[in-house]
């Protein structure tokens, strides 16, 4: 099935290029549909929870990308989302797969990835800086708490998912 | 499936700004951005409030969709207004109200960050309700096509972006059915101990995932099978064109920049 594409060189399998587009698609798809779910005083962001899906599989960053560009068009503010929102959630995915790679305890993948994303807030809180001169370090210490919170019950939805299917493949 | 289903705030119309190039549209609005924080003066705030107004104008869509668009983000103009009034305290003092002094700086530089906000809003808003998605990919893998060189896959990124578009509206119907599906048959994450709920949501994605590898498989297998090949020697079926109305708007808007450097600090 994993065929290349054999007219132009390429990197990237039929096959890997669907997965990629089907599952940027569901994101779109998930987030959309139920952008928060509350568990008590505590919300789950169901789009944080794909985040962890790149610990599994390198197809995951692209496609986990894609859904956040597309998602990020919703925005009112798509003209800041969709530029550092894609880019920002590019590296530090790419950040977590490197930082992660040597860990084998799963949950502890995890905690590490959630902690990554709630420090790689400062993207977020530069925005808010810049767009209303809110103050930074307060702006970032707020954001990257709800994150964290936030991708905790993710992470611990990942892990229950992660039993069911093998994301890896 | 529901094709009807539009993904963003796209308004059909036949204006001059539907009709213009996605690339002449994505490069105005880009630079507008920028330029946005140029102003600082009442007559250049004016100038890009005037460019604004005509260019929504121009679409001829109803203002209620406009308006729309800026619901979500009021409460941040207003916060950030008050904010400001609290904060700065630049200028004369103009009134004290509940024990904090008002001073003029504050009331204009309030007034400037929220028109300026309200501008990025409106404009870039424009680009999404006149414009398809479909129509934004197509400019986009043409602006990147100079990254090609850099051996970047421009090409696979746009095919990614268009199938991802075009399964869009079928995976959200699905997630809908499904989700409809769990909740008869008595999932619920929002009562009970933490850990069940958390784990009620998993019968919810364990389809979805599923459902999403599957069509992928069977899309990989149809595109096989009529010899799909990617790249170089191509043809399309929407060819992007710039036309004489994108010139003249690129140098409408040169023209605009021109003046707003001009009465910069009057």
């Amino acid at each position: 099935m994993d065929k290349t594409i054999s007219a132009a060189p390429s990197r990237i399998s039929i096959g890997e290029l669907t997965k990629i587009s089907l599952v940027a698609a569901l994101y779109f798809a998930v987030t959309a549909s139920f952008a928060v779910v509350g568990f008590g005083a505590v919300q789950l962001r169901f789009s944080e929870m794909f985040n962890y899906l790149a610990l599994y599989n390198r197809r995951y960053v692209i496609a986990v990308t894609l859904g956040v560009v597309f998602a990020n068009f919703l925005s009112p503010t798509w003209f800041l989302d969709v530029p550092i929102g894609g880019l920002a959630t590019f590296v530090v995915l790419l950040i977590c797969r490197a930082v992660t790679r040597h860990i084998k305890n799963e949950i502890a993948k995890i905690a590490v990835t959630a902690v990554i994303f709630a420090v790689s807030m400062f993207t977020v809180a530069t925005q808010l800086t810049i767009l209303f001169d809110l103050p930074f370090f307060y702006t970032w210490l707020t954001v990257g708490a709800g994150e964290l919170l936030s991708m905790t019950i993710g992470g611990m939805v990942v892990y229950f998912l992660g039993k069911k299917i093998d994301l890896s493949k | 499936m529901n094709n009807a289903l539009i993904i963003g705030q796209y308004v059909p119309g036949e204006s001059l700004v539907h009709r213009l190039d996605p690339r002449t549209k994505i490069t105005v609005i880009f630079f507008f951005v920028f330029i946005v924080f140029l102003a600082n003066s009442v007559v250049s705030y004016s100038v890009l409030v005037i460019f604004a107004l005509l260019s929504m104008f121009i679409t001829r869509i109803p203002i209620r969709f406009i308006l729309k668009g800026l619901t979500p983000v009021w409460f941040l103009i207003v916060f950030t207004f008050i904010l400001h009034l609290i904060v700065t305290n630049k200028g004369t003092v103009l009134m004290d109200l509940f024990g904090f002094s008002i001073y003029s700086g504050a009331l204009i530089q309030g007034f400037a960050i929220s028109i300026r906000f309200f501008l990025l809003i409106l404009v870039t808003s424009l680009l999404t309700l006149t414009t398809t998605p479909i129509e934004i990919t197509d400019a986009i893998e043409d602006m990147l096509h100079p990254l090609k060189k850099l051996r970047f896959p421009v090409h696979e990124l746009a095919l990614m972006m268009s199938i991802s578009l075009r399964f869009i509206p079928t995976l959200m119907q699905e997630t809908d059915k499904i989700s409809k599906a769990q909740a008869s048959r008595g999932v619920d994450f929002r009562t009970g101990p933490l850990k069940e709920r958390i784990r009620a949501v998993v019968p919810l994605l364990v389809p979805l995932f599923v459902s999403a590898f599957k069509r992928a498989e069977e899309l990989a297998m149809a595109m096989e099978a009529r010899g799909y090949q990617g790249g170089e020697g191509r043809t399309k079926l929407r060819e992007l064109k710039l036309r004489k109305r994108d010139v003249m708007i690129l140098l409408l808007f040169i023209a605009v920049v021109a003046v707003l450097l001009v009465t910069r600090n009057y």
